[in-house]
């Protein structure tokens, strides 16, 4: 047996995306969480974009992951979220920003504190 | 003394005038059915000419065209030699020249085909292979602008590719590529992927049906031909309509255009090609080369499904239907529903070698529908202690693949080794279930071994590979039998 190459994708990405390379908007980036609205209806919507609403549901994903999960280029995830948002079906919400770098004074002190009762 | 002399002398001069009177009719009756009889033969040979010259001019060059068919009033001009050793002779000549024709010909279409065949599937692997690579830079840059490029790239490929796989299906070949079953929605915009004014294409219907794998790529093929027509024979501002229907022995593919149309010639010429009878000449394809239909045509025979495009589109252009038989379709299943199984089992499988030797004997009961995967286990258990051949080719590459591509290989293997044994006969529904359910359970069973064998006991792990691989084979055997 050779080894197994991932199988090509039947449906290409020029189909999915009707052509376009550039997405509607450029705020999106891979750790842009996004999250679907529920009340709007999926009619009109072409399959991956259904699916983006179907795996984004069940909370909010970040759009790396939702592009895994579609099996799609991230560039590609990035067209069809931009015309989500553009048609109110995707909110976005800027990552949560990482804490606070700690200060390395207190974690000295918490440091010296555990070897003090140990 | 002289007197009875002129006496006799003129008896015998009358009797030398009448013998040579009677000599001279005699003579001019003889010269006369002479000249008729020369007059006859010379027209015999006249004729013989004639037909001689028809012969070489007319009939032996119709012959040409048109091997091993009687053609109409291309016989010989009078038939009153046909009975003669020369009309026999002229019939001889015929057949022989035709025989000589037909396998000269047969020879050159063969030899055509040969070398085509082989051409386009070089072609046709590295255009596959290109895709690949587009594939993955489309993964790896994230710049728009190279998308683009990258997608007009991937879109000119995939018509190339398609072109040489169509011309390699004309000639005789597989079309190649297996591919997983997938749903008949995304087939059809697969189809859409390998046209060139995919954006013209709208696909209608939502149907829970899925096309199986051996049939993905026919079918995806066989679409793209015709829309490729459609959108080829209509405006350029005009779409093409697609609607998929899931209809009472299968399903449907209804594709409208808004283009001119085909005339009554045009339909009949159409139909012959798509019921895929006729043998397809690749010598004589017309200049730019039309072989859609022809390609439709021997893909449908092949595969047992149909084409047809004799009814008019309500906008006015020609609406062409596609119908997949239920024998090429399944039901789309809801994919990952294993995993959750195969860890609540996990713990019952380790104190599962207690009832090894009672597996043996109960292999009926492995059939059960039990829940849990428990049963499926003990069915292969007993093969383990079978002293079947290992076969370590494959147990290298186990290790790393999921329950659902094991089950996914297996299962193909098993197919494609079936398949190819019966030799182009269509797998009825039940033996594609059966070998899909043995896939699934033996690939089951191999992860409940991998969940449950930790790193101290790989290699024992190891040594069980060989009869998974071999499981699929087994199966098969008992089918056959």
């Amino acid at each position: 047996m050779t080894p197994r190459r991932p199988e090509a994708r039947l449906v290409r990405s020029y189909v999915v995306t009707d052509g376009r390379a550039h997405p509607t908007r450029n705020t999106l980036d891979l750790v842009t969480l996004l999250i679907a609205t529920t009340d709007l209806s999926l009619a009109g919507l072409n399959p991956e974009k259904r699916r983006v609403m179907e795996v984004c549901r069940h909370g909010s994903l970040s759009l790396a992951e939702v592009a895994g999960h579609l099996r799609l280029p991230v560039s590609v995830t990035k067209v069809l979220v931009a015309d989500l948002m553009d048609s109110g079906h995707i909110v976005t919400r800027a990552p949560i920003p990482a804490a606070r770098p700690s200060d390395t004074r207190i974690l000295q002190e918490v440091l010296d504190g555990l070897r003090a009762r140990l | 003394m002289t007197e009875p002399i002129p006496q006799a002398v003129t008896w015998a001069l009358a009797a030398a005038l009448l013998g040579t009177a009677v000599l001279l009719l005699r003579q001019h009756g003889i010269t006369r059915r002479q000249r008729g009889r020369n007059a006859v033969l010379a027209d015999g040979v006249r004729a013989r000419e004639e037909e001689l010259r028809h012969l070489v001019t007319v009939r032996l060059p119709a012959l040409a065209d048109h091997p091993g068919q009687d053609l109409p009033g291309i016989g010989p001009l009078d038939t009153r030699l046909a009975e003669t050793e020369f009309g026999k002779g002229m019939d001889e000549v015929l057949a022989r020249f035709s025989g000589a024709v037909e396998h000269a010909q047969a020879r050159a279409d063969q030899s055509a085909k040969a070398a085509l065949k082989a051409s386009m599937r070089s072609i046709q692997a590295l255009a596959n292979e290109q895709q690949v690579s587009i594939s993955e830079m489309q993964d790896r840059h994230d710049d728009p602008d190279v998308l683009r490029d990258l997608l007009e790239v991937d879109h000119t490929n995939a018509q190339f590719g398609r072109r040489a796989q169509a011309i390699a299906v004309l000639c005789g070949s597989w079309p190649g590529r297996q591919r997983s079953t997938s749903p008949l929605i995304e087939v059809v915009r697969g189809a859409t992927s390998r046209i060139r004014d995919y954006r013209r294409i709208r696909v209608h219907g939502q149907v829970e049906i899925a096309v199986r794998s051996r049939s993905v790529e026919p079918v995806v093929l066989a679409i793209a031909e015709l829309l490729d027509n459609a959108a080829r024979h209509s405006q350029p501002n005009t779409t093409v309509e697609v609607d998929v229907q899931s209809v009472h022995n299968g399903a449907c593919v209804v594709i409208d255009d808004a283009g001119v149309g085909m005339d009554g010639h045009a339909v009949e010429h159409a139909t012959r090609l798509l019921s895929g009878r006729g043998e397809v000449d690749v010598t004589r394809l017309d200049d730019p080369p039309q072989f859609g239909f022809a390609v439709i045509g021997v893909l449908a025979r092949r595969y047992g499904f149909t084409v047809s495009v004799d009814t008019r589109s309500p906008y006015g252009g020609v609406r062409a239907v596609a119908f997949l038989p239920t024998a090429l379709l399944t039901q789309l299943e809801p994919a990952a529903a294993e995993p959750p199984i195969d860890l609540t089992t996990q713990p019952e499988t380790t104190p599962a070698p207690g009832p090894v030797a009672a597996g043996s004997t109960t292999g009926s009961a492995a059939e059960g529908t039990t829940e849990g995967g428990l049963p499926k286990r003990r069915r292969r258990v007993p093969k383990r202690q079978d002293p079947a051949e290992p076969q370590p080719v494959e147990a290298e590459e186990v290790p790393g693949r999921s329950p659902e591509e094991n089950a996914r290989i297996l299962g193909a293997f098993a197919r494609g080794t079936r398949f190819g044994r019966s030799a182009g006969r269509i797998l009825d529904e039940e033996e594609y279930v059966d070998a899909a359910a043995t896939g699934a359970a033996g690939a089951t069973a191999a992860t409940e071994a991998t969940g449950t064998a930790d790193s101290a006991r790989s290699t024992a792990h190891k040594s069980h590979e060989p009869h998974k691989s071999h499981e699929p084979d087994e199966n098969e055997g008992t089918h056959h039998a």
